[in-house]
Order: structure tokens, then C-alpha cells, then sequence
């Protein structure tokens, strides 16, 4: 079980010498609790991606700190518990996607044993058993996004991070990544996602926050997503009215 | 760790070995030692003299393009691409990365080298068995120091791809700044030598600020000329296994400096 704070955070990119400065998050606060699937969405340039990479200890906040189970991510120390899937992940083309997850299992200390259980397991559930020896090279968008789950998912974490995980993904597919996400939470795992895709971020999610310039503007919990799947509600009107039709 | 490094490595090494400019570069030394056989019969004298540097420069040649386009390649790639974002949320450290990827290239390396110097060692025997009176002189041990001190050249040389995508942004921006390192560590000892003895000589009235600079430089960058062994090999020259010494554990300092500094920069760099 994994629980993240996000305490007053802010990222400020620099783009250029010539080019204005751009508020990427600003003072985000929130909080995850452990066992919760967590939807973060926005529009484009809201700031979601960043967040996550502060999460990932890839970029550093100006100012204000993030924790996982209260261990600072800066420490690094939390990574065995963290899964991540980017959005458009880019694999390692020339590898077959058996040598890919191999070595994320390698990467995690885990036994061969385990990772060969994990590999059946995973691409199993997927639906991509069937080319554990192909060359990443030659899959398609959705299949490398299949791939990306697994490489994320490998070493079983407690806390799953994805980036636009429905992206790129066939209605199969997306059906396949939402199965995926509520065994991940019927397991008590910890999933926090950003995604554009509304109705499946309603359906998944026990907390949805949206983001804007940054910044948090409406954060919804089990009463409000409990309104929208009984339609009495819509988040879509909730986002366009939170983001101010776009602007 | 180890095993992380080691599995990185890997990686890397398959990565390279995949990618299909590997095979125009091996072509293209096997071209040179293949040329290297039909054209021995043209030379007069000095042929198993030829025979040695012309291998040996293919073997350097193909090396240095396999760092410069395949090595590079391989570090920015994974930053450019994003790759990176996947390998360090795993519990990699950027210690680890840094290590794992120049393990990776030295690895990727040495196996080319291995492949090429079968064909190598085939050439310059076939040659040596067609005209063997020019062979006098000839030893295969210096001929092997020769080859393993282009590996050490080489790895170095990764060090210094590693350091400067470390650095940098930019795939094209690590190529030019590697290939100047490397033009300058070949060139500075001679010009040295050069405005040392010629402005002893009272030739050239070289100012001392010009000679101070170069001897700042001549300290900074790695001297490559350390690792040439193709004068020795081609006149079958006895190698004092002090410079043998020298010149490995000098290229090994040069490379560890370079890791650390990498993996200091590394540590505070963050990956949009």
C-alpha cells in the first residue's frame, strides 16, 4: 500500500534565453490515500505530465515537496514500489519484447523464476503472449503501450503511475487497460493516472482532480463520482465549467 | 547494483549490435581488409609494413565510426526518445545508468572489434603466407598490443561520448563536441613537439600565453597518441611493458575521471 502527498508544489520551465518563462504547476496540493485509483485530468498544457515526473523524481519542484508513504521522492528510495507507464512510451526498438521485460525484472533484483511467471502473467493478460519474441520495432501503437503495462507492472508494485494509459488503444484495448486497473485496485494497489478520456476516468477513479494552468481547480470524491455514474451529474460539464471552456 | 549495471549493459550491447549501420561499418572494414589483399601485390617494398598499418587503421576507423554514430546513437537516443523516463523509474540511480550505458558501449565495442579482428589476423596472415620475405620483422603479440590499444582508445572514447550526452541536450551537439576532443587528443602532442622545437629553433616565435593554452589543453584532453601502437606493430618493434603500463592505466584514469564527472552532472540533470 502506497500513499503520496503532494505539498505545495511548483515548476517553473524555461523554455529559452528569448522565451517567457511557463508556469507548469503551481502550488498543487493533493493527496493519494493507499489502496485508491486517482484520476488526474486537464487540458493539454495543464501541468499533468509534470506532476508525474516530479512523482518520478525525473524533474525537480522549484518549491514544495512530493511523498510516497511519507519518504520524500527525492531520496530515490522508493522506486521498487513504483511502476510507470509514460504516455507514448518509446522501448528499446532492436530488443524482443521477452529480452525488454527481462530486463525490467533484472532492473527490480527479481529472481529468473519470478520474472518468467511475471512475463506469462502479464502478456497473458495483455493479450500480447503471442510476441514475447517479436522485435519491439515491429509493434503497433497499441501493442507497445500493452508493452509498456507490462514493463511497468512487472515487478508488481504497489503504486502504479501511468501516463495516458488509454492512448493509442483500440476499444479492445481500452476495455483490456480498465480491467487492468480495477485488479490493481481489488489487489489494494495504489493507481494514479492522468488521462483525457472522461468516461473512463468517471468509471475507474475514487478520486478525480482537475487540473488547469497548474493549478488544482475541482477535486471530486465518492459522492460526486457516485452523481455521475448515476447520471445525474456530468463530469463533462463539471470539466468544461472548472477549465472555462478551455480558456 | 551490479546486477542492474550488468542487465543495462546488456541491453545496451544488444541495442547496438541490432542497429543496422553496425553492418555498413563492418562492411566497409571488411572492404578495406579485402582491399588490403588485392592491392599487397602492387607494393615494392615495405609490403607487410603497409599490410599492418592499413589493417590496423581499418580496425581504429571502423571503431571510431562505431562510437561516433552508433555510441552516441545509443546515450541520446534513450534521452532524446524518452526512453530514459521508463529505465529510471526502475531503481536505477543516475549512478548506475551512467555506469551501465558506458559498460554497454565498451561491451558493443569489444565484440566488433573481436569480429574484426578474426578477419584482420586472416588477412594479414594470408598476406604474410603469400609474400612472407617482408615479413621479417613481423610479431604477432606486438601486432595484438596493437589491436587491444585501439580497444583502450576506443573505450575511452565511449568515457567521452557518456560525459558529454551527460552534458548536453543534444545528440548532434555530444557528436561535435566527442569529434573535436578526439581531433584534438590525436593532433596535440605533435603540435606541441612542433612549436617546441621549432620555436628552439628560433623558426617560429610562438608567444608563451599561445604555449601556456596548449599545455592546459595537452593536460585536459585525453592524449589518444598514448594508445597508437601502429609503428611498433608495423616494424615489429619490442613494446616495454612499462609504456604497456603507463598507457592502459593512464586511459583508465582519463576514464573514471570522466564517469565521475559524468555521473556528478548526471545526478543534478532533469529529464523533461
Amino acid at each position: 500500500m502506497a500513499e503520496i502527498v503532494i505539498d505545495s508544489l511548483y515548476k517553473k520551465y524555461k523554455p529559452g534565453l528569448l522565451k517567457k518563462p511557463v508556469q507548469a504547476v503551481d502550488g498543487l496540493s493533493l493527496k493519494v490515500p493507499a489502496g485508491t485509483v486517482y484520476g488526474l485530468v486537464g487540458p493539454n498544457g495543464a501541468g499533468k505530465s509534470t506532476t508525474i515526473r516530479m512523482l518520478l523524481n525525473l524533474i525537480r519542484p522549484d518549491r514544495g515537496e512530493v511523498r510516497i508513504d511519507a519518504q520524500q521522492v527525492i531520496s530515490g528510495g522508493f522506486l521498487h514500489q513504483v511502476g510507470y507507464l509514460p504516455e507514448n512510451p518509446y522501448l528499446y526498438d532492436h530488443l524482443s519484447l521477452r529480452e525488454l521485460l527481462r530486463f525490467a525484472g533484472q532492473a527490480c533484483d527479481m529472481s529468473a523464476q519470478q520474472i518468467r511467471e511475471r512475463i506469462e502473467t502479464l502478456t497473458h493478460q495483455t493479450g500480447i503472449s503471442h510476441a514475447l519474441k517479436r522485435r519491439l520495432r515491429t509493434f503497433s501503437k497499441g501493442m507497445r503501450q500493452r508493452a509498456g503495462l507490462c514493463f511497468a507492472l512487472l515487478h508488481d508494485p504497489q503504486l502504479v503511475v501511468l501516463d495516458e494509459p488509454m492512448s493509442g488503444l483500440d476499444p479492445l484495448g481500452r476495455k483490456m487497460v480498465c480491467e487492468l486497473i480495477l485488479d490493481l485496485k481489488h489487489q489494494g494497489k495504489t493507481v494514479f493516472f492522468c488521462s483525457h478520456i472522461l468516461s473512463d476516468t468517471e468509471r475507474l477513479c475514487d478520486r478525480i482532480a482537475i487540473l488547469h494552468h497548474g493549478r488544482l481547480v475541482r477535486e471530486f470524491e465518492a459522492d460526486d463520482l457516485r452523481a455521475f455514474r448515476n447520471k445525474e451529474r456530468s463530469l463533462e460539464d463539471e470539466f468544461v465549467a472548472a477549465v472555462g471552456g478551455g480558456n | 547494483m551490479l546486477k542492474r549495471v550488468g542487465a543495462l549493459a546488456v541491453v545496451t550491447c544488444k541495442e547496438g549490435i541490432r542497429d543496422r549501420s553496425l553492418f555498413g561499418i563492418l562492411l566497409f572494414a571488411l572492404f578495406v581488409l579485402g582491399l588490403n589483399v588485392a592491392v599487397a601485390g602492387f607494393f615494392m617494398r615495405d609490403l607487410g609494413k603497409v599490410t599492418v598499418d592499413m589493417n590496423l587503421a581499418a580496425l581504429s576507423f571502423a571503431g571510431l565510426l562505431l562510437v561516433f554514430f552508433i555510441g552516441i546513437n545509443l546515450m541520446a537516443k534513450d534521452i532524446d526518445k524518452k526512453t530514459i523516463h521508463l529505465v529510471l523509474s526502475k531503481p536505477f540511480s543516475r549512478g548506475e545508468y551512467i555506469y551501465g550505458k558506458y559498460l554497454g558501449l565498451v561491451l558493443l565495442v569489444v565484440c566488433t572489434l573481436a569480429l574484426l579482428l578474426v578477419f584482420s589476423t586472416t588477412t594479414v596472415a594470408g598476406v604474410n603466407a603469400m609474400y612472407p620475405e617482408y615479413f621479417g620483422g613481423f610479431s604477432w603479440s606486438v601486432y595484438f598490443w596493437a589491436v587491444a590499444f585501439i580497444g583502450v582508445q576506443l573505450a575511452l572514447l565511449c568515457a567521452i561520448v557518456v560525459f558529454f550526452s551527460a552534458i548536453t541536450t543534444s545528440s548532434f551537439i555530444t557528436l561535435v563536441f566527442s569529434v573535436a576532443t578526439y581531433l584534438v587528443g590525436v593532433s596535440i602532442e605533435e603540435v606541441l613537439f612542433y612549436l617546441k622545437s621549432q620555436a628552439a629553433a628560433g623558426e617560429v616565435a610562438a608567444s608563451e600565453t599561445l604555449r601556456a593554452v596548449l599545455e592546459i589543453v595537452a593536460w585536459l584532453v585525453p592524449n589518444f597518441s598514448a594508445f597508437d601502437l601502429k609503428t611498433e606493430a608495423a616494424h615489429g618493434l619490442a613494446l616495454e611493458p612499462v609504456r604497456l603500463l603507463t598507457s592502459a592505466g593512464y586511459g583508465l584514469g582519463y576514464v573514471l575521471i570522466l564517469l565521475w564527472l559524468a555521473t556528478l552532472i548526471f545526478r543534478r540533470r532533469e529529464f523533461n
